[in-house]
């Protein structure tokens, strides 16, 4: 039979260990680093020229010194060839600002014998792999609420202590859903997490923050026992975040009802993206992480193209 | 109950069975506790109505536990009690129990005094007095008591260690019938008819009238010992009981006086009524025996007790000839041992015993035999002359020793050297016995014509001589005399007590002459012996006190206040006086037992007095509560397990090894409540520490002398027994260890094979301790060396050396053999090298060796030896000073008359010597080799 269970405080909060010591980024943070660059180094993400000159690095024409202009542009080698005067110039080169929400709620913490890995690790695998993604593709990433949009090489490390900072600071009960705010236009956010909150919160927390244009990617995690069901007998379900509880005679009876239930969610939840032009995923915790950090990322780059 | 032996203490109890089923259906409509699973989706589904919220139910292996469970508890109340006891058979009067007390109900005492105890306790639930009749009690009057008061008396009783008259108990039993018409009678009997069984039962049936009676048989028979016979080769034991039924087969264990157990005999009764069971056990085991009980039967009957009557007489043997194990067939004491052993307990001293005779003397013979011991001396002598006089019997072989001295413990005065028959110097032939006399002891013994002496010691002719002469020659010299002095007497065999001078200890007739020799030990003169103490003790009083009696469980103990002395020489069984135990002083202890030796045990015959007979108990009660209890408990830790595993709590956290470790220890603590048998410790054996110096003597073989306190002297011992020692390294396959300087007095000898021992005439003698342990070290196979280095001072015929005298009184108190110069055939002149001499810094003085054995008929043989290495060597010629070289290599000290090969002709009398102590007569086989290759050719 299957089973399933929760981890210890201790074990879902990565950062209550690093309270005790600064250097502690023993467990299992420092693994998921590990397995978040090991993840993004199989999907590499270009830097996307602008195809005009501009603020960059590459090189993309030199152009006749133009009187009034800062002599210090003046590439001075290619000027020395002929009479005139000529000027470097570079492909202008714009990052993009990426939102990356990670879902570390208790309901998170839940792994069944099915999954690799409990939901809450999944999560934080592929939110600090597509940042180290972005972050090396040029983008700016950044943390709703916690940080601002970096790009920074460190970035998964810097990640990783501000979820430490938030954790020692706000306890272990992070919230469920991300801030509702309106992100700036041009931005894209990535959310992952179960989104087991009720439809109308989800979808309130969607239309806040793309109310003024971002475009957004939502990944829902799911422990293979959340979508199967595979319970028989005689079972006492216990609620993770509430302290609901729920005693079923026959297990097996409500396999069909709560598949259709959690049909219904998930449509619910997808109308919401589609209807702010947001993309919706499901991501299995028994299925490898690369794949659904493959599929976010091209996701990620149609996005950029729309914008 | 249900024609079981089942009963309920609390049978109200059971009627709670009644409530299992209400039971039944409440634990079917509450299941166990439901699997608990995390679901974090569960808000999706929280609405949905209940479906189908019937619950799974209880699983029927469950129920059935858990009714188990109910069942054993209520069942463990209602107090059940597996054979339970008889109910009171509900006689109108009181009781009257009469107890047989005897020994033969010792083993089965608690049975009794618990069935007699129910009765009482029965009849005083139902208000009735108890009256308790004891047969060892014999005529007291039976008075009525409670039950309390009858229990206290009951638990107060002991089994008496002897059987009881029952008739004595009669007129009370009558009296008390007489007064109390309805009495209930219950006889907790003995089931044996010895002490009139039946003519009780019979009076009993005729004073009681129609009452019922109860007699209370015991269903195993009571087994006893009746008598132990210490035999030439065994002890034997008969073991007896009533009837051939029961448990036949039993161990016995005969333990000495202080209670230690000298060993087991298994005896099987099969069918019989008794049995034989022999203690193969050697003699001095035997005697040490003082108590042989049967195992496990705890009864004054079942124990026997032997005194010295039992025992075997002690012959003690001393030989002066030196001991030589490996050739025992050479030694005097082998043939007395055997001659002896089948009617005496022999006894030997003890390999290097400083004093074989004292010890011997200490070890409280009665008849001391020695074996051509020549000279006895000093304390040995007067405690000798004591133990003679006060009745002990000396027991005298002659021998080349016995020749050789004087000695006034003899009957007869003796010529000094003896005679030789038939040896090549004498006209003689070998002499044969002359039938024994009227008066001689040994008169009426046969005698054969194969016995022939070669050689005897005569007594001087006198005028007592024919009255002390107990077996003659056929020319009329004495062979055997004796004489009495004091209480004892000493006796006087004119040959050896080995095969050398006669071959008289290889006939049949030595040991019916030492059988008669010894006979007469015993009885004659005071008729006791100081090794015979009781018959002593006998002869001045006339009856005995108890000393320590048996109780009716076989135990020894005080002895109670009715014991009575018995008069010497009782024969009789035990009785109320005379309780068996031991009687007497604790040196002459008699012992008196519960059987005598023609002792029966009959079953007695209740036939035809209408007595209601029931075995004494037919089983033990049981109460059933503590096995249902724990067997609850067990099935309501099953039920927890049951439980906890159908709510999944062995999924995750109980590891499965966690789970059976759990189980594991729990069992074990189960286990931890039987009760664990008390261990004995043993005592580690307790060892002397060895001397270092003893040690490295004992793993290297190596010459040794005698310290003199000379320092010239030691330091030419050393340095020459160092160049013997390296020389016969080099020459021989002997690789000696440096040789070692040591004190008679002090170290011990046995490590070194020759010592040497250079005379310096103005040295104190050695201690009597030291000379004592130089003639035991020469006794158990050592030679000493001695070098009185006076060759040059000392002159043949004219007075003595200095040393020569000190030589002389230092070997008074050893016992030196007859001393000869070594013969030019003897093996000495050819263990290594062929020597004419045996030279050292001089060369005229003479090496005195042991004399070998006279030579035999065949005398063609080129090589002479003795049995045994001579004990003794004596030279004149200073051999450590022609050995001595200095470090440098060069000689020591001059030689006279110094001719060139007179030094290494020491060396090799030297090596000669040492190889001598170390081979003995080997080479003196070896010079066969060529006869013996022609022999094998053939």
């Amino acid at each position: 039979m299957v089973d399933a269970r929760l981890l210890d405080p201790s074990e879902r909060a990565a950062e209550a260990r690093h309270q005790r010591g600064a250097l502690d980024l023993a467990r299992r943070l420092p693994a998921l680093l590990v397995a978040a660059r090991e993840v993004a180094a199989t999907v590499m993400h270009g830097v996307h020229g602008r195809k005009r000159a501009g603020v960059g690095e590459t090189f993309w024409q030199f152009r006749p010194f133009v009187w009034g202009e800062s002599t210090t542009r003046i590439d001075w080698r290619r000027s020395a060839r002929d009479d005139r005067v000529y000027v470097r110039e570079r492909e202008w080169e714009a990052a993009h600002t990426v939102w990356v929400w990670m879902d570390r709620s208790p309901s998170m913490a839940y792994v069944s014998t099915l999954a690799m890995q409990p939901k809450v690790d999944r999560a934080l695998v592929l939110g600090l792999a597509i940042a180290d993604l972005l972050v090396r593709g040029g983008e700016r990433v950044g943390m709703p609420g916690l940080t601002r949009a970096l790009a920074t090489r460190g970035i998964v490390e810097r990640f990783a202590q501000v979820l430490i900072e938030d954790e020692r600071r706000n306890g272990d009960t992070p919230a469920e859903l991300p801030p509702a705010q309106a992100l700036a236009p041009r931005t894209q956010a990535v959310l992952i997490g179960d989104f087991l909150s009720t439809p109308d919160d989800i979808r309130t927390t969607i239309h806040a923050m793309a109310s003024r244009g971002a475009l957004g990617h939502v990944v829902m995690i799911a422990d293979p026992v959340e979508e199967t069901f595979p319970f028989t007998g005689h079972t006492e379900f216990l609620d993770v975040d509430s302290s609901a509880r729920l005693r079923v005679g026959e297990a097996e009876s409500f396999r069909a009802d709560y598949i259709a239930r959690l049909a219904a969610h998930r449509d619910s939840m997808r109308e919401a993206c589609l209807s702010r032009g947001w993309s919706f995923a499901v991501h299995r915790t028994d299925r490898p992480a690369a794949q659904a950090l493959l599929a976010l990322r091209m996701r990620l780059e149609a996005g950029q193209g729309a914008a | 109950m249900f024609g079981l032996p089942l009963a309920f203490a609390a049978p109200m109890v059971l009627t709670a069975l009644a409530l299992l089923p209400a039971l039944y259906l409440l634990l079917r409509i509450t299941p166990p506790r439901p699997r608990q699973v995390a679901f974090p989706p569960l808000r999706l589904i929280l609405d949905l109505p209940p479906r189908e919220e019937t619950p799974a139910r209880t699983p029927w292996w469950l129920l059935l536990l858990r009714l188990a469970i109910a069942a054993l508890v209520i069942l463990a109340m209602a107090g059940p009690i597996w054979n339970p006891l008889p109910p009171g058979e509900g006689g109108r009067g009181p009781l009257l129990l009469i107890v047989d007390d005897g020994w033969p109900a010792a083993p089965t005492w608690s049975q009794r005094i618990q069935a007699a105890s129910e009765r009482a306790q029965t009849a005083g639930r139902d208000g009735r007095t108890t009256g308790l009749l004891v047969m060892s009690e014999g005529g007291r009057d039976v008075l009525l008591a409670d039950a309390g008061k009858t229990l206290e008396r009951l638990r107060a009783l002991k089994p008496a260690p002897f059987i009881p008259d029952r008739l004595v108990a009669l007129p009370a039993l009558q009296k008390f019938l007489s007064a109390n018409k309805e009495a209930e009678i219950v006889w907790l009997s003995d089931s044996l008819e010895n002490s009139n069984g039946r003519a009780f039962a019979q009076s009993l049936r005729a004073a009681a009238g129609d009452n019922a009676i109860h007699a209370l048989m015991q269903d195993k028979p009571a087994l006893a010992i009746a008598g132990a016979e210490n035999g030439a080769g065994a002890l034997d034991v008969r073991v007896i009981r009533a009837k051939a039924e029961g448990p036949s087969q039993g161990l016995l264990r005969a333990l000495d006086m202080k209670g230690v157990a000298i060993g087991d005999a298994r005896f099987d009764l099969g069918a019989a009524r008794d049995v034989k069971a022999r203690f193969d056990l050697p003699m001095e085991l035997r005697n040490e025996i003082a108590r042989v009980e049967i195992v496990d039967e705890h009864s004054a009957g079942a124990v026997t007790l032997l005194d010295e009557r039992w025992k075997r007489r002690r012959v003690g043997v001393v030989s002066g000839a030196s001991a030589d194990t490996s050739q025992p067939l050479l030694s005097p004491s082998y043939y007395l041992v055997r001659a002896l052993t089948p009617f005496a307990e022999v006894r030997e001293p003890r390999a290097g015993k400083a004093d074989p005779i004292l010890a011997m003397l200490d070890d409280g013979v009665s008849v001391l035999a020695l074996a051509d011991v020549g000279v006895i001396t000093g304390p040995a002598r007067d405690r000798l002359i004591k133990f003679v006089e006060e009745g002990g019997v000396l027991l005298r072989f002659a021998g080349t020793r016995l020749a050789a001295s004087s000695d006034d413990l003899t009957p007869v005065r003796l010529r000094r050297g003896g005679r030789v028959l038939g040896g090549s110097l004498s006209w003689d032939t070998p002499k044969r016995l002359a039938p024994f006399e009227r008066e001689s002891p040994f008169y009426g013994l046969g005698i054969s014509d194969e016995i022939t002496v070669t050689r005897q010691v005569l007594a001087e002719p006198e005028a007592g001589l024919p009255a002390k002469t107990w077996a003659a020659l056929a020319d009329g010299t004495p062979l055997i005399t004796a004489g009495r002095r004091g209480k004892g007497m000493i006796v006087l065999v004119h040959v050896t007590a080995d095969t050398t001078w006669s071959n008289l200890p290889l006939s049949g007739l030595f040991v019916d002459l030492l059988r008669r020799t010894i006979a007469i030990a015993s009885e004659s003169g005071a008729g006791a012996t100081a090794g015979d103490p009781a018959n002593a003790a006998a002869q001045r009083i006339e009856s005995v006190a108890p000393t320590r009696t048996l109780d009716g469980f076989g135990v020894l103990g005080a002895p109670p206040l009715s014991a009575r002395p018995i008069p010497v020489n009782y024969a009789g069984g035990a009785s109320a006086d005379h309780p068996p135990g031991f009687y007497g002083p604790a040196d002459a202890l008699t012992a008196v037992n519960a059987l005598t030796l023609d002792a029966q045990l009959n079953p007695v015959d209740l036939t035809g007095l209408k007595l209601m007979v029931d075995p004494l108990q037919k089983a033990e009660p049981l109460d059933l509560r503590p096995a249902l209890v724990s067997l609850a408990l067990a099935l309501l830790i099953a039920d927890a397990l049951a439980s906890l595993w159908l709510a999944g709590a062995f999924k995750r956290g109980w590891s499965r090894p966690a789970a059976v470790g759990a189980l594991v220890l729990l069992l074990a603590g189960f286990a931890q409540m039987a009760p664990q048998p008390a261990q004995a410790q043993t005592a580690p054996a307790q060892t002397a520490p060895i001397n270092p110096r003893d040690r490295d003597a004992a793993l290297q073989t190596r010459l040794a002398y005698i310290v003199t306190g000379d320092g010239r002297v030691d330091e030419a011992s050393q340095l020459g027994l160092s160049a013997l020692s390296r020389a016969l390294g080099a020459r021989t396959s002997l690789a000696p260890g440096e040789p070692i300087g040591i004190d008679p007095a002090r170290d011990e000898l046995a490590f070194y094979p020759l010592i040497y021992w250079p005379i310096v005439a103005d040295r104190p003698l050695p201690s009597a301790e030291a000379v004592t342990r130089i003639s035991n070290y020469m006794k158990n196979g050592g030679t000493v060396l001695f070098d009185t280095r006076d060759a040059l001072t000392a002159r043949s015929g004219g007075e003595s050396s200095p040393e020569q005298l000190w030589l002389r009184k230092l070997l008074a108190n050893v016992d030196v053999p007859e001393l000869e110069p070594v013969p030019r055939d003897h093996v000495l002149t050819k263990t290594f090298y062929l020597l004419d001499s045996f030279v050292g810094r001089t060369t005229i003085g003479q090496m005195w060796i042991e004399a070998l054995p006279p030579e035999a008929e065949r005398a063609n043989r080129p090589v002479r030896s003795g049995d045994n290495v001579s004990p003794i060597l004596i030279t004149s010629n200073d051999l450590a000073g022609a050995w001595a070289v200095s470090r440098n290599g060069e000689p020591m000290y001059p030689l006279t008359p110094g001719t060139g090969r007179q030094r290494e002709m020491a060396l090799r009398a030297g090596v000669n010597i040492v190889i001598y102590t170390l081979t003995g007569n080997y080479k003196a086989d070896q010079v066969h080799v060529r006869d013996l290759l022609e022999r094998l050719a053939h």
